[in-house]
């Protein structure tokens, strides 16, 4: 019932959105405003049913309605509230209505602000927009053709050669397949919502930028579209924050980037967005540059739909760890981009010729000049990371099954283009706020120049920086930090409000450093046996067992409980134990490392964690997968998992033993433990197991400890020794014998050694040979001591990567407030 | 044709070749054991032979795995790091490394393409079972 209200809904929002389209379509050809009011009940009825489809969603899946694919594919019934929630946009579907509710809202503000000439061609481009993406959800079955996957399917309908539902065409799961482990984390949870309400604003200057074209305005729409387009690329910052700082604590490639295609996918939108910023500014200021704003408003919007198809397509499913499921959308996915590329390239190219320029070049010295090329610089490097994430499309010009690029490839283009970046930042903000010439710009910028000199020549030498390339890197980093910081107050003294571009190129140059630290001087932290392997290795001195010479340094370390290891001559680290818990994740296990730095400082604790991964174990293998601990701190972080341990193993060994079809498990453990007695003389050692017992004297037992009428009271002196691990323990159990009633009884109290989980006791005594019986209960034939195996890095100033993205973001909201309040003001005056 | 036109263009051509030269050297294409041998860096793409032994040794520190590659072609590979997560499930591997002449695979990287779960239905039966 339900889900027929929702799909019902579904297909009255797409109704909807397609009668809104060709009635603002009208109302743009016919400037009638009555029409236009029309059109905006229809984009009133197109969201307002989407809401009521989405609210049916969600109450399938509150519900537990597994007979629903979507619900039984994204939750489970021990999910928790909040993720339940958020499943809605857990899939692709979902995720598809999200924006399209994103873009709704967008479009009731727009509704709301925006004025003739825009308001019908704007919302126009708008619908067009909603009218693809709910083509994508509404699941209609044309015959022909299908268009669009509905959440409101069946599990029947989506699988129908399921050989179970040929069998019962009525079934129900008992229980979902459950959300992805690594995706249970707040910020996953808000992750999503961000970044589509960063892709619904940004296609706010499209449609600006088209409606500019139709109306043959060509000035007027940045003033509008502006405040949308800073807003649009603080969400999309925020959500590539989000993205990088979850990748950097729940996964363990250890990096907050890794040049992945999804994550290109965000920064490609970003970078050209922030391009036609650039553009917009100098349009508004100097009335040029009418040709790159378009452009870039353009380019920006067919930017994120091109990272849509990308990522929802399949066609990175190769070359990507996080795409999305197929869903047979490749088709209307294709039809989306080219259309937005058609209208919005097409329509631009068309009117090229009509367009405003400059009637003379502007100076090398000019905000103009210095401000076009920030834009031209952020925009290349789009344009090269685009090419480097389109590599299974372009690649096939070079080779058949092309390969993703080396990492190297990005990096090798993006640090120049960075570095001239960084010293354009400074000179373009010099000249934004004052006229200058080469003399006057070089005798302002001695202070500054000086100062970068100084930071640098500091940085080189505590950092131990060797490499040229690097250095001038830094320089440039900052040199934009101390540049724009100059500015900055001079600003601050003279009016406050303007300071939001100079806090953003201060973020940008502190961003830049705080990458090359953290990524370029990581280092493993290691104990000294792996580093003078290490050692050996780079000195090619060790051969494999086949005779050929190893490559490949170490980069983890192998800890047992209790034994202190030094690590990096900078910290005592011991492995004190793991504790296993069912909350909030069955089957966890919290490890605990304590480290002790030998300069003296605090000591504190490491706690990474290991966690079958439920929805991909089966009763066949268990999955195990690591949660890091990063310890963050100023100077840097101490990022750590455990990569191995004896317990993962334990439970391996169990599950291959029950696999091969030995007799139950359970069992087998209490088959290896023992009782077992052994008769020794003094001195004697005995080998059992992994263990040694020697017995090495005997000892007066004092008066205190033993019964009443005791006739002989003794103890021996006893070193069990766990032989691979070199762990000792002595212990002196009791032998008495005493009388009751006139019988005799013998008294043994048994010792326990709580580490191995073994018991002792002195059970006899031989007289005639001279020789004792000791008693061990719970020996154990396998036991090992318990090892972790772990993986660790410092990573120097991440918080610096963190600190610049603040800065970037602060920056972009002053900016949002001042041109936001500007906008208001000048309706106002009207 | 004004000189600053010219110059415009020259860089933009001169740009867009070089990146394109480094872009093609930068991908490779994805081969077979055999090819693999006269490769330096090799990305070879296949499935985890299961019926092998497999798994981290502690005294090499390494986790080796048998894999079996598009051409049905069978060799060991050793990969310096502990055995990556979802290794079992993974539905497709790509090894990045070297091909040794004595037939081991000795993997820099390595990725896994985890199954579009779903659509096989086998998760469901066991649903059922259950």
């Amino acid at each position: 019932m339900i889900a027929t209200i929702g799909q019902f809904f579904l297909s009255a929002a797409f109704i909807a959105a397609i009668a809104a389209m060709i009635s603002y379509a009208i109302a743009a050809y016919k400037e009638d405003e009555k029409i236009e009011r029309i059109s905006h009940w229809l984009w009133y009825a197109k969201g307002i049913s989407l809401l009521i489809a989405s609210i049916a969603l969600i109450r399938l899946i509150v519900t537990h309605r597994f007979e629903y694919y979507y619900v039984w594919n994204y939750t489970s019934l021990d999910l928790e509230t909040m993720y339940l929630y958020s499943a809605f946009y857990g899939g692709q579907e979902g995720s598809f209505m999200l924006w399209i509710l994103c873009g709704f809202v967008v479009g009731i503000g727009l509704i709301k602000w925006t004025r003739k000439p825009y308001m019908a061609p704007v919302m126009f481009v708008m619908t067009l927009t909603q009218f693809f993406l709910l083509s994508m959800v509404v699941g209609w079955d044309l015959i022909v053709t299908q268009i669009g996957a509905t959440p409101f399917r069946t599990i029947a309908q989506e699988m129908p050669n399921a050989p179970f539902i040929q069998a019962n065409p009525d079934f129900v799961p008992a229980d979902g397949s459950g959300l992805n482990d690594l995706l249970k984390s707040p910020w996953m949870m808000i992750h999503p919502p961000i970044i589509f309400v960063g892709f619904a604003m940004m296609t706010v200057p499209f449609a600006f930028a088209i409606a500019s074209l139709w109306t043959k305005t060509y000035h007027e729409w940045i003033r509008p579209a502006l405040p949308w387009t800073l807003a649009a690329n603080l969400s999309l910052l925020t959500a590539i924050f989000l993205g990088g700082y979850w990748a950097y604590e729940t996964l363990s490639f250890g990096g907050y980037w890794a040049w992945d295609p999804v994550e290109n996918a965000s920064l490609v939108p970003w970078l050209i967005g922030t391009a036609g910023i650039h553009a917009m500014i100098i349009q508004r200021k100097s009335s040029r540059a009418h040709k790159a704003s378009l452009f870039f408003a353009i380019l920006a919007y067919v930017g994120i739909v091109y990272q849509t198809f990308l990522t929802r397509s399949g066609v990175l499913a190769e070359q990507s760890v996080h795409s999305f499921v197929d869903l047979g959308l490749y088709g209307q996915l294709l039809l989306f981009i080219l259309a937005m590329t058609i209208m919005g390239i097409g329509f631009y190219l068309y009117r090229y010729r009509e367009l405003p320029s400059p009637e003379e070049d502007s100076k090398f010295l000019s905000r103009e000049f210095m401000t076009f090329t920030g834009s031209m610089l952020l925009f290349i490097l789009g344009f090269v990371i685009i090419i480097g994430t389109s590599s299974p499309i372009i690649g096939r010009f070079f080779v058949e099954n092309p390969t993703p690029p080396e990492i190297q490839f990005y990096n090798d283009w993006s640090m120049p283009i960075a570095i001239i970046m960084l010293f354009a930042t400074v000179i373009g903000q010099y000249l934004f706020w004052q006229k200058h010439t080469w003399e006057s710009l070089a005798g302002a910028l001695i202070v500054p120049l000086l100062a970068t000199s100084i930071a640098t020549v500091l940085t080189i030498v505590l950092g131990e920086v060797r490499n040229l390339y690097y250095m001038v890197y830094i320089f440039a980093g900052w040199f934009a930090v101390m540049g724009n910081a100059a500015v900055l107050f001079h600003l601050i003294r003279k009016n406050p409000k303007l300071i939001g571009g100079t806090v953003t190129h201060i973020g940008f140059g502190i961003l830049l450093l705080g990458v090359i630290a953290s990524s370029v001087y990581t280092e493993p932290l290691l104990d000294q046996r792996t580093m003078d392997y290490n050692a050996r290795v780079m000195a090619g001195e060790v051969y494999d067992e086949e005779g050929f010479r190893v490559t490949n340094r170490v980069e983890m370390f192998e800890m047992e409980l209790d034994k202190p290891v030094l690590i990096n001559n900078k910290y005592m680290v011991t492995y004190k134990g793991y504790d296993v818990e069912d909350s909030p994740r069955p089957g966890q296990q919290t490890y605990t490392l304590k480290f002790e730095p030998i300069d003296g400082s605090r000591p504190f604790y490491m706690n990474p964690v290991v966690y079958p991964m439920l929805t991909t174990s089966s009763a066949e293998s268990t999955e195990w997968t690591v949660d890091p601990h990063v310890r963050t701190g100023w100077m840097q972080d101490i990022y750590l998992y455990v990569a191995g341990s004896r317990y993962v193993e334990r439970r391996n060994e169990e599950v291959a033993a029950r696999n091969r079809g030995l007799a139950s498990v359970s069992d087998a453990p209490e088959l290896q433990e023992q009782n077992q007695s052994i008769e020794m003389q003094q001195g004697e050692t005995i080998e059992t197991g992994p263990f040694s017992i020697t017995f090495q004297s005997y000892l007066p037992a004092s008066e205190s400890d033993l019964p009443e009428n005791t006739q002989i009271g003794i103890r021996s002196l006893v070193k069990v020794e766990h032989m691979p691990s070199g762990n000792a323990y002595e212990v002196e159990p009791l032998f008495a014998v005493y009388t009751d009633d006139d019988r005799s009884y013998t008294y043994s109290p048994p010792l326990e050694i709580e580490r191995w989980g073994m018991e002792i006791s002195f059970t006899r005594i031989h007289p005639e040979s001279d020789s004792i019986e000791l008693t061990i209960d719970g020996l154990d034939l396998d036991y090992e001591e318990d090892w972790i195996l772990v993986v660790a890095e410092k990573k120097p100033f991440v918080s610096i990567v963190w600190l610049g993205t603040f800065l970037l973001m602060a920056g972009f909201s002053i900016s949002i407030m001042r041109h936001w309040k500007r906008e208001k003001d000048t309706e106002e005056k009207r | 044709m004004k000189p600053k036109l010219v110059i415009g263009v020259f860089s933009i051509v001169l740009f867009t070749s070089l990146l394109m030269y480094n872009f093609g050297n930068s991908i490779s294409s994805y081969v077979s054991f055999e090819q693999a041998a006269e490769r330096a860096n090799a990305h070879v793409v296949g499935v985890w032979d299961d019926t092998q032994e497999y798994g981290f040794s502690r005294e090499s520190m390494q986790f080796s795995f048998h894999m079996k590659d598009e051409d049905g072609n069978v060799r060991r590979v050793v990969y310096p790091r502990p055995k990556p997560n979802n290794f079992e499930e993974a539905t497709q591997l790509v090894v990045i490394g070297e091909m040794r002449s004595n037939g081991v695979f000795h993997a820099n990287d390595m990725l896994m393409k985890c199954p579009s779960k779903y659509n096989d239905g086998s998760e469901l039966v066991n649903a059922q079972e259950n």
